[in-house]
């Protein structure tokens, strides 16, 4: 059931590579944080239950529900363009992010390590180097959190593979939410998108103190 | 033989059920499930038309054209028994024999002379072209799992056994369901019913041919969904006996030619643009069936 979760994990970075609005990228990570759920409830249920509530809330509440409302909340209040507006055009996006995945698939096969999970590392991996890709090549700060937040989700099943001995480490791998929200929380208080108009990283070299 | 021959008679009604279910989406009543095939029918008995800029190529290609589906047909098994012509690695003879066909038809548009037709046949060359890599690395993947190379062993030798061949299942049928609409030149890349020439594929190439050659051309189409709706009923019928498959077999291809319909409702054609990408990701998504396969084999 875990690697059917994985693998649908991974088609949702393909289909983040062809979707052009950016509302269809922050509905892509309300549903990666319904996969984390599923890959969390299956592959944890070995450590206490303290420890598993607090992960399956925070994959449910902060994931699914809490980011994506607050992003959506972002866009319609500082007036972001809808397209995505990508530096490459998609088909090249498309064939960087398949060459990815077949990379870290060879990678893991080279490193075959009897104690790697090779599911979790090629997925983890993959989501990692794409959320990397993604960002640059993305012109939006808007759209910079959503990648990182994708980032960050690859962070989380690389921390679930070794979860059911090291609960601390998911918890770390957690704490990374904190840090997307204070990136939220920048761009919203700031409200970056009302005082430069676009929301473009360009407009950003023209800042001086 | 007995695919052959449920596989033509599918064929007649196959376009039928997905007008019928596009009329009932949209709230009208719709023609009869028999009319595209009336309607070949008057088309059969008309002569051709040729322009005189036209050389024989234009002539012939219709007949190659449909030969060449009818001839992908005959490597299709059914069940327990094989297809008419079964060999190993005859996957890739069901596909070349396709191109063919296609090829046939394209140098045909090109033959016109219409600006037109070259730009609906350069279109479809590629999308074909991006399709190619998508279909094979599917079946080459199922017959690493299976361990063998035609379509009659493949088929009888993938089990349903543990979720995760489900999976595989599920994303197989996927891919091969868009690789019959992007073939057919369906819904998601081009649509059947556009009037502008600009916006089409498939209609644009045939504009030139009438009479017999067009009906020729239309009931290549029917025959075409068929022949990929048993490909993925096949994938489900193992090696269960004749009893069952063969009602197994038609509510497949009813069910496939509904999907259709609901699909051609309520979608809305990409972006011209668009379209390479989104076959892209067929292969992209083959590539990973590749992939889980060779774990599952424990072979990576």
């Amino acid at each position: 059931m875990i690697n059917i979760l994985l693998i649908v994990f991974t088609i949702t970075l393909l289909y983040f590579v062809i979707a052009n609005r950016l509302i269809t990228y922050v509905n892509i990570l309300a549903f990666q944080g319904v996969l984390l759920f599923g890959v969390a409830f299956f592959e944890l249920h070995e450590i206490n239950l303290v420890n598993l509530i607090f992960i399956l809330l925070e994959t449910l509440v902060i994931k699914t529900f809490a980011i994506p409302m607050f992003l959506r909340y972002v866009i319609k209040k500082n007036n972001i363009t809808r397209e995505a507006e990508p530096y490459l055009p998609n088909f090249a996006s498309l064939i960087i992010v398949t060459l990815i995945i077949v990379t870290t698939f060879v990678v893991s096969n080279v490193i075959n390590d009897p104690h790697l999970n090779k599911i979790y590392f090629v997925v983890a991996l993959s989501t990692l180097f794409s959320g990397l890709y993604f960002i640059t090549t993305r012109k939006k700060i808007v759209t910079h959190v959503i990648c990182y937040v994708i980032i960050e989700n690859g962070v989380f099943i690389l921390s679930l593979a070794v979860g059911a001995e090291m609960p601390l480490l998911v918890n770390l791998g957690i704490l990374l939410d904190v840090f997307v929200s204070v990136f939220l929380l920048g761009i919203f208080i700031n409200k970056i998108g009302d005082v430069m108009q676009e929301m473009d990283i360009s407009e950003l070299n023209k800042l001086k103190d | 033989m007995l695919s052959f021959i449920l596989v033509i008679l599918v064929s007649f009604v196959f376009t039928g059920v997905v007008i019928r279910t596009k009329s009932i989406a949209s709230g009208r009543k719709g023609p009869g499930i028999m009319q595209p095939m009336k309607d070949i029918y008057r088309l059969f008995r008309k002569g051709a038309v040729y322009s005189e800029t036209t050389s024989i190529i234009f002539q012939i290609a219709p007949t190659i054209y449909f030969s060449s589906v009818v001839m992908a047909i005959m490597v299709l098994p059914f069940g327990h028994t094989r297809g008419l012509i079964s060999f190993n690695g005859d996957f890739i003879f069901f596909a070349y024999v396709l191109a063919l066909g296609k090829f046939f038809s394209i140098i045909a548009a090109l033959d016109t002379g219409s600006s037109f037709e070259g730009m609906g046949a350069s279109r479809e060359a590629l999308f074909s072209m991006l399709v190619e890599p998508a279909f094979f690395i599917l079946i080459g993947s199922l017959g690493i799992l299976t361990g063998y190379t035609s379509f009659h062993e493949i088929f009888m030798t993938f089990h349903f056994s543990t979720y995760i061949t489900y999976a595989i299942g599920v994303l197989v049928t996927f891919v091969l369901a868009m690789i019959c609409m992007i073939e057919n030149s369906r819904m998601p890349v081009d649509d059947p019913k556009t009037h502008l020439e600009l916006t089409m594929i498939h209609e644009v190439m045939i504009l030139d041919n009438s009479g017999f050659d067009l009906g020729l051309i239309l009931q290549t189409t029917n025959l075409k969904f068929a022949m990929y709706g048993a490909l993925i009923a096949n994938l489900f019928m193992g090696n269960l006996v004749w009893y069952f498959t063969i009602p197994l077999f038609f509510m497949f291809q009813f069910l496939f030619a509904i999907t259709v319909g609901i699909l051609e409702s309520f979608s809305a054609r990409f972006r011209m643009s668009h379209n390479a990408q989104f076959i892209l990701v067929l292969s992209s998504i083959s590539l990973l069936v590749f992939f889980v396969i060779l774990m599952i084999m424990n072979k990576f």
